[in-house]
C-alpha cells in the first residue's frame, strides 16, 4: 500500500496521460463542432447559394422562433407523436413487466425475446413495419383481407393523423420493450416481505397492487418516461423510413425536419440553429430529469 | 363436534379454491405473455418467411404465409445486383473498427478514473449531456468539416465519429469493472517491476475481459444501428446496411419485398445475437443509449 502511494504522488501526470487520449478526442469531435456550430447559427452560410457567409446577428432565431410555420409545425408533429407514444408505451411496458414478474417459468428467456425489438436499430424497425403496411403485399393488409375486414389496398399512411397513429405504433412496438426492462428490475428490487405483510393483513392481490407496487414503482417509472421523452425528442430513423415526413409534412419531427434544411436544402446555418433551438428544449426537459432525481435522491436518503 | 368435523372440509375446500385461483392466474399470465410474444416477435417471423418466399407468392390469395417452397433467391438478388455484399462488408468493417478503437481509448481513462477519481464528476457530467445531445446538432459542423478535410465517403470518418460518440458509455461502465478489480492484484505486480502500464494490460486487462466483451457487444450494435451520420456521412462505396435500406423505399409501400425483407434480416442480425449474450447489461445499456449510437 505505501509503496503504491509513493509511485502515485511522484506521478502526477500519469491519471492525465491515461486519459489524454479520450480527452483530446472529445474535445476535438464533440466540443470543438459543437462551438463552430453554435458560431454558424449567427451567420448565413447556405451551401446551395456559396461557400462566403456573413454575421447576421440573431435572424436565424428569429425565424425559427416566430416565423418558420413547418418548423413549428414539426415542434406540434414530435409532441403529437410524444404523447400517445409515452402513454402507451408506460401502461404496456408496465403491464407486461406485472405479467413477467408473476411468470414463475421461463421468465430470463422470455424477457430476452421480448426485449429484441428494443436493440434493433430504429431504421431497421421502420422498414419491417413500412413492409408490414404495405398496400398490395403487406401482412397487415393481407390478413385484413383473408378474414374479411380489410380492403387490399388499404393506405395506412393515407391521411395525417392515420400516419401519426402508424408511427406511434411502430414506436411502442420499438420502445415499450426498454420501458418492460425497467419497470421490472424495479418490481424485482420491492422486497417480497411487504407483499406477504399485506396478505397476512389480508389484503388483495389487486390493493397490494395498488397501495405499494404502483407507489414504489413511481420514481422507476418517472425515469423510464423522462429517457423516452429525451429520446423521442430526436426521433429521425424512423421517420425516414416510415413516412419521410408525409403525408404532406405532417410526420416531420424537429429533427427530421432540420435534416431537410440542413442536407437538402443546404442552408447550413439555418440548420445550426434550428439544432439549437431543439438543444435548448431537450437542455430544459434534462434539467427537469435531473431536478426529479434529486428529490429521489433525498427522498430514498430521508 | 360437528364444526370440529366441518372445518377440515372448509379448509380442503379453501385449499381447492386457492389452488384453482392459482391456476387460473398462471394462465391468464402466460396467455398474457403469449400474447406480447406475438406482438414483438411476430414482425420478425413474417420479415424472415417474407425474404424466404418466392417472387409469385406475393401476389396469392389467401397470402401464404410459410412459403412452401423456401428460396435463398432474394438473399443471393441483394448481394450481387444491389451489391449487399459489399454494405454488410462496410457494416460489419466499421462497426468492428469503432469497437476496438473505442475500447482501445477508453480503457486507460477508465482506469485513469477509477484508480485516481480523474475529473471528479466530469465523466458522469459529460454522460448526461452526451446522452441528451441530439445527434442532428452534431452532424451539422461535422458535415462542414468532413467536407473541408476529405473525410466524406471513407472508413476512416464514420470510425473516428463512432469511436467518440462512444467513449462517454464505455469509460462508464469499464469504470465500474475496474472498481471491482482488487488493486492488490496490480501493486503486486508493479512492485515486481512491471510498469503501470504493462500491469494494465497483462494483469488488469486478461482479468476483467469479460467486462470488456460487453462494453465491446454494446459498441458494436450501436455503431451497426446508427442510421444519421452513416446517411450523410458515407457515398456510394462506404454506405452501410443502414443506408442501403433506404434504397428500398423509393417504390411507395410497394418495393422490391424480397430484397428488402432479406436486407432487414441481415440488418436485425447482430440484434438478436446481442439481446441474449447482454440479457444482464440490458437495462443500464438502454437507459444510457449504449444502442443508439
Amino acid at each position: 500500500m505505501r509503496i503504491g502511494a509513493i509511485v502515485m504522488k511522484r506521478k502526477q501526470w500519469e491519471p492525465f496521460a491515461f486519459a489524454s487520449p479520450s480527452v483530446f478526442l472529445i474535445g476535438l469531435v464533440i466540443v470543438f463542432p459543437l462551438a463552430y456550430s453554435f458560431y454558424l447559427s449567427f451567420q448565413n452560410f447556405d451551401l446551395s447559394v456559396g461557400s462566403e457567409y456573413n454575421y447576421v446577428g440573431g435572424k436565424n432565431y428569429v425565424e425559427a422562433l416566430f416565423k418558420d410555420e413547418r418548423f413549428l409545425g414539426s415542434i406540434w408533429n414530435t409532441a403529437m407523436i410524444i404523447a400517445p407514444s409515452l402513454a402507451v408505451e408506460l401502461l404496456l411496458g408496465l403491464g407486461i413487466a406485472l405479467l413477467l414478474s408473476r411468470a414463475s417459468r421461463g421468465r430470463p428467456v422470455i424477457t430476452a425475446l421480448l426485449a429484441i425489438p428494443a436493440m434493433v436499430s430504429p431504421v431497421m424497425a421502420a422498414m419491417a413495419w413500412r413492409m408490414m403496411f404495405g398496400i398490395k403485399f403487406g401482412a397487415i393488409n393481407n390478413l385484413g383481407r383473408q378474414l374479411g375486414i380489410l380492403d387490399v389496398y388499404f393506405d395506412w399512411f393515407g391521411s395525417p393523423l392515420l400516419a401519426i397513429m402508424t408511427v406511434v405504433l411502430v414506436d411502442v412496438w420499438h420502445n415499450t420493450p426498454f420501458m418492460m426492462l425497467v419497470l421490472l428490475a424495479g418490481i424485482q428490487s420491492i422486497p417480497q416481505e411487504l407483499y406477504d405483510a399485506a396478505k397476512a393483513d389480508g389484503a388483495t392481490p389487486w390493493r397490494s397492487f395498488w397501495s405499494i407496487t404502483l407507489p414504489l414503482l413511481q420514481f422507476t417509472m418517472v425515469v423510464g418516461v423522462m429517457i423516452r421523452l429525451i429520446d423521442l425528442t430526436k426521433l429521425f430513423g424512423l421517420i425516414f423510413i416510415l413516412t419521410y415526413g408525409g403525408p404532406g409534412s405532417s410526420t416531420e419531427t424537429v429533427a427530421f425536419n432540420t435534416y431537410l434544411v440542413g442536407f437538402k436544402d443546404f442552408r447550413m446555418s439555418y440548420a445550426a440553429a434550428l439544432s439549437y433551438v431543439i438543444v435548448g428544449g431537450v437542455l430544459v426537459l434534462t434539467l427537469v430529469f435531473l431536478w426529479i432525481q434529486r428529490i429521489r435522491e433525498t427522498r430514498t436518503a430521508a | 363436534m360437528a364444526i370440529a368435523i366441518e372445518r377440515p372440509r372448509i379448509a380442503a375446500r379453501r385449499v381447492k379454491r386457492y389452488r384453482v385461483h392459482r391456476a387460473l392466474g398462471h394462465v391468464l399470465t402466460y396467455l398474457g405473455l403469449f400474447a406480447a410474444l406475438v406482438f414483438f416477435l411476430g414482425p420478425f417471423f413474417w420479415i424472415v418467411t417474407t425474404s424466404l418466399k418466392g417472387n409469385e407468392d406475393f401476389f396469392a390469395f389467401p397470402p401464404v404465409w410459410i412459403p412452401a417452397e423456401p428460396s435463398l433467391a432474394h438473399y443471393v438478388a441483394l448481394f450481387t445486383r444491389s451489391s449487399g455484399a459489399r454494405y454488410f462488408t462496410n457494416s460489419l468493417v466499421i462497426s468492428s473498427l469503432s469497437m476496438v478503437a473505442a475500447l482501445v481509448v477508453s480503457l486507460p481513462t477508465a482506469y485513469s478514473i477509477a484508480r485516481w477519481r480523474f475529473g471528479g464528476g466530469f465523466l458522469s457530467t459529460l454522460l448526461l449531456v452526451l446522452r441528451m445531445l441530439p445527434a442532428i446538432a452534431l452532424i451539422i459542423p461535422i458535415y462542414i468539416m468532413y467536407k473541408m478535410l476529405g473525410l466524406t465517403n471513407s472508413y476512416l470518418g464514420l470510425v473516428i465519429i463512432y469511436t467518440v460518440l462512444y467513449i462517454p458509455f464505455a469509460v462508464w461502465l469499464l469504470v465500474g469493472f475496474l472498481r471491482d478489480f482488487p488493486v492488490e492484484i496490480e501493486e503486486a505486480a508493479m512492485i515486481d517491476g512491471c510498469s503501470r502500464l504493462r500491469a494494465l494490460v497483462q494483469v488488469v486487462v486478461p482479468i476483467i475481459a469479460p467486462g470488456m466483451a460487453v462494453v465491446a457487444l454494446f459498441a458494436f450494435i450501436a455503431t451497426w444501428n446508427e442510421f444519421l451520420f452513416a446517411i450523410v456521412l458515407t457515398g456510394i462505396e462506404t454506405k452501410t446496411m443502414m443506408v442501403l435500406v433506404t434504397s428500398f423505399t423509393t417504390g411507395g409501400t410497394d418495393m422490391f419485398y424480397g430484397e428488402a425483407s432479406a436486407s432487414v434480416v441481415l440488418g436485425v442480425l447482430p440484434a438478436f445475437a446481442v439481446a441474449f449474450m447482454l440479457q444482464r447489461y440490458l437495462v443500464k445499456g438502454l437507459a444510457l443509449g449504449g444502442t443508439k449510437g
